[in-house]
C-alpha cells in the first residue's frame, strides 16, 4: 500500500514537472502535446521536458539507493554518495577538461568519469590494506583527506583560468539537467542498469553489513568481499550520475534517511522505496530550477538543498519525538 | 625645528611659484575614486585587456609597462611584459615593473589588490569597461590619467562616427541568439557589449528582453522564440549545434549561422565600427559569411 502511494506521488510529481518549464502552456496545450509529438508543444514536451524527467529521475534515484547503501556500508548516517572521494576527483576532472579547453561533447563528462573513478580507487587502495578489514571509519577518513586534496588542487587551476571559465566550471559542478536528450538518457540507463540492479539485489547483504561486521561473519556473510563490491558499485554509480548532470547534492542524503525513518530499515523495502523518492525529489527540484526565473535557470544544487534541508529537520525532530 | 622650518619655507616658495611644474592630475575613476597623480602617468601597468587596446588606440602604448596574459591586441601589446592575471592580480609582479599608475578592473576580486597597491603609494584607477557607454568614459579618464585629455576626445570622435557609419537599420530586425557556453547553456541578456553589437548591425539579441550580461537559459524558451540567426563568434560549426536536445531549435536544425571572427567581439574597444560592420554584412545579405 505504501509502496503504491508513493509510486503515486511519483506520477504526480512527472506530471506537473511535464506541464511546467520555461514555456507557459495551459492544461490543454499540454494535452495536445503530449497527443502530438510533432507539434511546437509536442517538440518540447518530447525532446526537452520528458528526457530531463527521465534523467532527473535516474539520476535522483540513482544517487539515493548509493547513498542507502553507503550508510549501511560504513554505518554512518551521514555517508552520501560523495562521502568516498568522488566528488573531489570528479569536480577537478571537469574543472582540469574545461580550464584545458576540450572541447569535444562528451569531454567534460568523460573527464569527471575518469576523475571519479581515479579518485575513488586512490580512497580504496589506502583503505584497503591487504589483509587487514576494510574499516568504515577508515574509509570515511580517507574519503574525507581524497576530497580535501582533489579540492585544492581545483581551487588552484581555477584561480589560473580565465574569469568567464571559472564561472561556468563552477555552474557546471553545481549541476543541472538543462542540456538532458533522450541520447543522455540511454547512454546513462543503459549504464546504470548494471550497478542500481546489483544494488536492489544486495538487500539481505546490506541488511547484515548495517549489523556491523562480527554479526554479519557470524550470520555467514563475506564480508570484506561484499564491502569491495558494494564500495565499487556506488563508485561507478555516483561517477555516472556526476558526469552526466554535475554534482547534486543532498537527494542522497535525505531520501534513504527519510524513507527509512517511514518504512523501517529492511533494505528489501527500502531500496526501491529510495530509489522512487530520489528519483522524484530531483524532478521537482529541476521543475523548480527551471521555473522559478524563466526563461533563465537555476543551478539544481542550490533547489535539492533549498528542498532537502527543512525536509530533512522536519524527518529529524519526528524521529527524535 | 630648523630643518621643520626649512620645509616649511620651501612648501611656501613653492606655492608661491605658480603653477606647480608638471602639473599634478586628478582623475576619478569608475568607483567614484579620485585620484591625484604627480604628473601624467608615465609608466602603466594595465590589467584590463579593453584598457591596454584603449591605450594603445590613444598613441600612449609606449607607456604600458606592464600587461596581463589576455591582453591580446594590438600585436604590440604582447612586446609588453605580463603581470599575470588581470583579476585577483599580483601585487609583486606589479610593483616590479614600477607603474606610476595601475588600471585595474572596477571587480570584488580586485579590492584586497587595489587596497595593498595604494597602501604601497601607487596609484590605482578602476575601471568597468563592460559595454560600448564603458568605452567612451574610459577612453577619458585614461587619457587624462596620462595628461593628454585631447587625445581621449579625439579617438571617441573617430570611434562614434565609425559607429554611426557602421549602425545598420533593417527593416525587420532579425532576432539572433547567441550561445556562449553549452553546459549548463548560457545566454547573453541585454547588459552584454556583444547584444548592442547585435542592436547595432541590425539584428535583435533574442533575450535582450533580460538586463543581465549572462545566464543560464532554458532550451525550451530559445525553442519557443525561435530565432532567425545563431551567431557563432570564432569557429566553423558550433559543437553544440550536433546535440539532440538542440535540434528543437529551429535555427540550429536548419543551420542558419551567422559567422563572425576576431576579439573586437568579445569587448568594447575602438573597434566596434568593424564588428558592426562585419555583423551587419552577414545579417543584412540574410546569410551568414
Amino acid at each position: 500500500m505504501k509502496a503504491l502511494g508513493l509510486m503515486g506521488v511519483a506520477v504526480v510529481v512527472a506530471a506537473i514537472a511535464l506541464s511546467i518549464g520555461a514555456v507557459p502552456m495551459s492544461l490543454p496545450e499540454v494535452l495536445q502535446g503530449v497527443l502530438d509529438p510533432s507539434g511546437p508543444a509536442g517538440t518540447i514536451i518530447w525532446n526537452l521536458r520528458m528526457p530531463r524527467i527521465t534523467l532527473a529521475f535516474l539520476v535522483g534515484g540513482g544517487l539515493s539507493v548509493s547513498g542507502a547503501a553507503l550508510q549501511a556500508l560504513v554505518r554512518n548516517p551521514l555517508a552520501e554518495p560523495y562521502l568516498l572521494g568522488i566528488s573531489g576527483g570528479a569536480g577537478l576532472g571537469a574543472v582540469a577538461a574545461i580550464a584545458l579547453g576540450l572541447s569535444g561533447l562528451f569531454a567534460i563528462p568523460a573527464a569527471a568519469f575518469a576523475g571519479a573513478l581515479a579518485s575513488s580507487s586512490v580512497v580504496y587502495w589506502v583503505a584497503a590494506v591487504q589483509g587487514a578489514r576494510l574499516e568504515p571509519r577508515v574509509l570515511v577518513l580517507v574519503g574525507v583527506v581524497v576530497s580535501a586534496f582533489c579540492g585544492a588542487i581545483t581551487t588552484a587551476v581555477l584561480t589560473m583560468s580565465e574569469a568567464a571559465l571559472l564561472r561556468n566550471a563552477f555552474l557546471w559542478l553545481l549541476g543541472g539537467f538543462g542540456t538532458a536528450s533522450w541520447v543522455s538518457v540511454v547512454v546513462f540507463a543503459a549504464y546504470a542498469v548494471v550497478p542500481i540492479g546489483f544494488l536492489f539485489g544486495a538487500n539481505r547483504t546490506l541488511d547484515l553489513l548495517s549489523l556491523g561486521d562480527e554479526s554479519a561473519q557470524a550470520l555467514g556473510l563475506r564480508t570484506e568481499r561484499a564491502k569491495a563490491l558494494i564500495f565499487v558499485t556506488t563508485a561507478l554509480l555516483t561517477a555516472a550520475s556526476v558526469a552526466v548532470s554535475g554534482m547534486i547534492g543532498f537527494v542522497g542524503l535525505v531520501a534513504p534517511h527519510a524513507i527509512r525513518s517511514w518504512l523501517g530499515p529492511l533494505h528489501r523495502h527500502l531500496m526501491p522505496a529510495v530509489f522512487v523518492a530520489g528519483g522524484s525529489l530531483l524532478i521537482l527540484a529541476d521543475a523548480i530550477a527551471r521555473t522559478v526565473l524563466r526563461p533563465a535557470e537555476l543551478p539544481i544544487g542550490a533547489v535539492t538543498a533549498l528542498i532537502g534541508v527543512p525536509l530533512f529537520a522536519v524527518l529529524l525532530r519526528r524521529s527524535l519525538a | 625645528m630648523t630643518r621643520f622650518l626649512f620645509l616649511l619655507s620651501a612648501a611656501v616658495f613653492g606655492c608661491g611659484r605658480s603653477p606647480l611644474p608638471p602639473a599634478a592630475v586628478r582623475v576619478t575613476d569608475d568607483a567614484g575614486f579620485a585620484t591625484a597623480l604627480p604628473g601624467p602617468a608615465d609608466r602603466i601597468v594595465s590589467l584590463v585587456p579593453a584598457a591596454t587596446e584603449l591605450l594603445f588606440a590613444l598613441g600612449l602604448g609606449d607607456r604600458v609597462v606592464g600587461r596581463t596574459q589576455w591582453c591580446d591586441y594590438p600585436a604590440a601589446a604582447a612586446e609588453v611584459p605580463s603581470v599575470g592575471d588581470g583579476l585577483a592580480p599580483n601585487v609583486e609582479a606589479i610593483t616590479a615593473r614600477r607603474p606610476d599608475l595601475v588600471v585595474a578592473y572596477r571587480s570584488a576580486s580586485n579590492a584586497a589588490a587595489i587596497g595593498r597597491l595604494r597602501d604601497l603609494g601607487t596609484p590605482v584607477i578602476e575601471l568597468t569597461l563592460d559595454r560600448l557607454a564603458d568605452l567612451e568614459r574610459g577612453a577619458r579618464v585614461l587619457a587624462t590619467a596620462a595628461g593628454r585629455p585631447g587625445l581621449g576626445d579625439t579617438l571617441i570622435a573617430r570611434v562614434n562616427a565609425d559607429v554611426r557609419a557602421a549602425t545598420q537599420v533593417l527593416r525587420t530586425r532579425p532576432s539572433v541568439f547567441v550561445l556562449t557556453w553549452r553546459d549548463p547553456p548560457i545566454t547573453l541578456g541585454a547588459g552584454s557589449f556583444l547584444s548592442e553589437v547585435i542592436q547595432l548591425a541590425g539584428g535583435a539579441n533574442l533575450f535582450a528582453d533580460r538586463p543581465e550580461p549572462s545566464f543560464v537559459v532554458s532550451i525550451e524558451a530559445v525553442a519557443k522564440r525561435d530565432p532567425a540567426w545563431v551567431l557563432v563568434v570564432g569557429e566553423d560549426e558550433p559543437a553544440f549545434a550536433g546535440r539532440p536536445e538542440w535540434q528543437t531549435v529551429g535555427a540550429i536544425r536548419e543551420r542558419r549561422f551567422l559567422r563572425v571572427n576576431g576579439s573586437m567581439f568579445n569587448r568594447p574597444s575602438p573597434r566596434i565600427g568593424e564588428a558592426i560592420r562585419q555583423l551587419a554584412a552577414s545579417l543584412g545579405s540574410g546569410r551568414g559569411q
